[in-house]
């Protein structure tokens, strides 16, 4: 089996490349997609490839164009609208939440919503408040979204392709300061499947749970505490929802303590939820109270000084765990 | 506010009136009775408490999509707001699953999940109740139909007056005119937004001849108490949108002779006013023409009514004992079966 060394938004890129010569019902659709290859180049190349009928600029007008897209969806065609940033979707929140994830139970089942809506999640570097929002716990609230987030380039192909076979609204979270990292994934075609945590470290005496960037953090906060013979167990959600609790409470009945590590702000955060899952699942297994790491509740400062403050990072990480192994 | 004439479009009455089937102007007038009485028993059952949540009744309306449908097909795209059950009517939705979507039950058309303010059919998207949400939905059918090179259809949307200014609608529009899509939007002009007068929530008058004009595209406006200058109107908007490819937009102006929703008492309107309205009725005017034309009699057009009512008596009936939802399938149905690929 051939392998390749690629880029996240390569991996991104190659998903959407693959699925669309499956099936002609797929188009790409946002802004700066096409002719500009791409904000953050991940349909680099495809519109020479595919031509404008498929891959399509829109003007700055989120709540036209994903309203048009889920439209779409629901006459027969199978959208992957990109968000320049997420943060710009909250101009098209009523087309999400409205719309995407109520269509299908709100018309008793006749109109479903095949659509992937994808693009960079949370903070990047300096770009402020209004820039730098985390949308899991937002979007993650409204019943009907599949709610997924990569960390690598391998999850990152088979998950989107997984997303955009599915017959549902997908929220596919990305990381800007993450599109260039390079990992070894196969050439042959595989995916990912929807809805399945990954123990992506094996360890014996706490469990850390995170998603996307902040696994970096998580895996350096490990490799610190090895050092000390502390043997950390890392797992990856990569769906946020549906949650895979049931790989994330194995691993706390193995480890009887937990971290719970996310980039988003703490209050009705993603760890808020996971955190209440595991304590329903796994309370006469824990031996300390759960710990949570997550954006402190500030709107994102500029300045790169606070900026690194209020995103969890290493020592943050290294803090907590000390505290449940206590 | 920029005001200035309507410029209704022109059609000949006569030269019309002898171009139509006389059997298709029958068959408009029973939809007619079948809409108005729906909303008739509708009301009532919601007085009975057998109907929750709003009521949004099309009474005093009925020409526009009556005229709409007879003219235009049940081919195309539909989308309307939650003012829908004339449109689920008219696309061929049956009255006792719409009256039975009214009283919750599992046998209504949405499985009594959607109520009053989502309707469905065929080729209709609903039924959508955020005043203005709607219309990108509409857009993306007239998306689909031009990506599958679909000739001859188009997406058609209703909107009120009100929806005329929300951003949704005017993002869809630059990005129909943009793109070329087949889009018809018709903004039902009804006088009010629930209770803000037309004249103190949108800055023009006309307000398709206005609007249009910054988007480049073709408006047309209907008088919409009158059929037969609807349905004129749409046959030469439907024409146009498939030649030329282009996005439409038209103002039918009307007045709906209920209050906003079933709980709203309407004291902004005089009853002097609301009389004077009521008697410009869109159905009572295509009766007399039918009758002057002696195209039908006065029994016939009683008739007429009366099955109409019956039907929807009926309907009560079905919905009455029609089965609740089992609370055990609440859960079901948030997510579609992976049969897509």
């Amino acid at each position: 089996m051939g392998t390749q060394i690629v880029e996240i938004r390569e991996a991104l890129r190659q998903a959407m490349d693959e699925e669309m010569a499956r099936d002609s019902r797929i188009f790409i659709i946002g802004e700066e997609v096409a002719e500009y290859n791409g904000a953050y180049k991940v349909t680099k190349g495809m519109l020479a490839k595919w031509g404008p009928e498929r891959i399509i600029d829109t003007p700055i007008s989120e709540n036209g164009f994903a309203g048009l897209a889920i439209g779409a969806a629901q006459t027969g065609l199978l959208p992957i609208v990109e968000f320049m940033s997420w943060n710009f979707s909250f101009v098209a929140a009523d087309q999400l939440i409205s719309n995407a994830c109520k269509a299908y139970y709100m018309s008793g089942g006749r109109y479903s919503v095949p659509i992937v809506f994808r693009g960079p999640n949370g903070a990047a570097a300096q770009v402020s408040c209004q820039h730098s929002h985390c949308v899991e716990s937002i979007y993650g609230n409204l019943p009907g979204f599949i709610v997924i987030s990569p960390s690598n380039s391998y999850d990152a192909k088979g998950l989107l392709k997984s997303a955009i076979r599915a017959n549902n609204p997908v929220i596919f979270l990305e990381n800007e300061l993450d599109y260039g990292e390079k990992m070894e994934i196969p050439t042959e075609e595989f995916l990912v499947p929807i809805g399945k945590a990954k123990v992506i470290k094996e360890g014996r005496h706490v469990t850390l749970v995170s998603y996307c960037r902040m696994l970096k953090f998580c895996r350096e906060a490990s490799d610190i505490l090895a050092k000390k013979g502390i043997s950390v167990e890392i797992i990856d959600l990569r769906t946020i929802k549906p949650l895979d609790i049931a790989t994330v409470a194995s691993s706390v009945r193995k480890t009887h303590r937990c971290v719970l590590v996310e980039e988003g702000h703490i209050f009705s955060g993603i760890s808020a939820e996971v955190g209440f899952q595991i304590q329903q699942h796994c309370f006469d297994d824990l031996d300390a109270p759960l710990v949570r790491v997550c954006q402190r509740e500030t709107p994102m400062p500029y300045s790169k000084v606070l900026e690194k403050e209020t995103i969890p990072n290493t020592d943050r990480i290294l803090a907590a765990l000390t505290e449940v192994l206590r | 506010m920029s005001k200035e004439p309507y410029h209704f479009f022109q059609a000949d009455f006569h030269k019309l009136l002898s171009s139509i089937d006389q059997n298709l102007l029958k068959d408009v007038l029973r939809q007619m009775f079948l809409i108005r009485n729906f909303e008739q028993r509708g009301e009532a059952a919601y007085q009975q408490g057998k109907v929750g949540g709003f009521y949004h009744s099309y009474a005093g309306q009925e020409a526009i999509q009556t005229a709409c449908i007879a003219a235009c097909g049940r081919d195309h795209w539909y989308t309307t707001t939650y003012r829908c059950h004339a449109l689920a009517l008219l696309l061929g939705a049956s009255p006792n699953a719409m009256m039975a979507e009214l009283y919750g039950r599992s046998t209504g058309i949405a499985k009594g999940l959607g109520g009053s303010m989502h309707m469905y059919a065929d080729r209709m998207l609903g039924g959508l109740a955020i005043v203005g949400g709607h219309i990108p939905i509409a857009s993306g059918a007239a998306f689909t139909i031009k990506y599958l090179k679909q000739k001859g259809l188009v997406s058609l949307c209703f909107l009120g007056e009100g929806a005329s200014v929300q951003g949704a609608f005017h993002e869809s529009l630059n990005l129909a005119a943009l793109w070329n899509l087949p889009l018809i939007c018709v903004i039902e002009n009804n006088q009010w937004g629930m209770g803000t007068a037309a004249s103190r929530a949108v800055c023009v008058k006309p307000i398709a001849e206005h609007f249009a004009k910054a988007y480049g595209i073709k408006s047309y406006t209907f008088d919409g108490l009158d059929f037969f200058n609807c349905y004129a109107g749409f046959k030469d908007a439907l024409n146009e949108c498939i030649r030329t490819s282009r996005p439409i937009l038209i103002e039918a102006v009307t007045e709906r002779f209920r209050g906003h929703s079933i709980s709203d008492p309407g004291l902004y309107r005089s009853k002097e006013a609301l009389k004077e309205t009521m008697e410009k009725d869109p159905l009572f005017r295509l009766k007399s023409v039918l009758l002057e034309e002696e195209i039908l009699t006065e029994e016939e057009c009683a008739a007429m009514d009366k099955e109409a009512r019956d039907i929807m008596i009926a309907a009560m009936k079905f919905a009455d004992e029609s089965p609740w939802p089992d609370p055990i399938t609440l859960e079901e149905g948030v997510f579609a079966p992976q049969e897509k690929i």
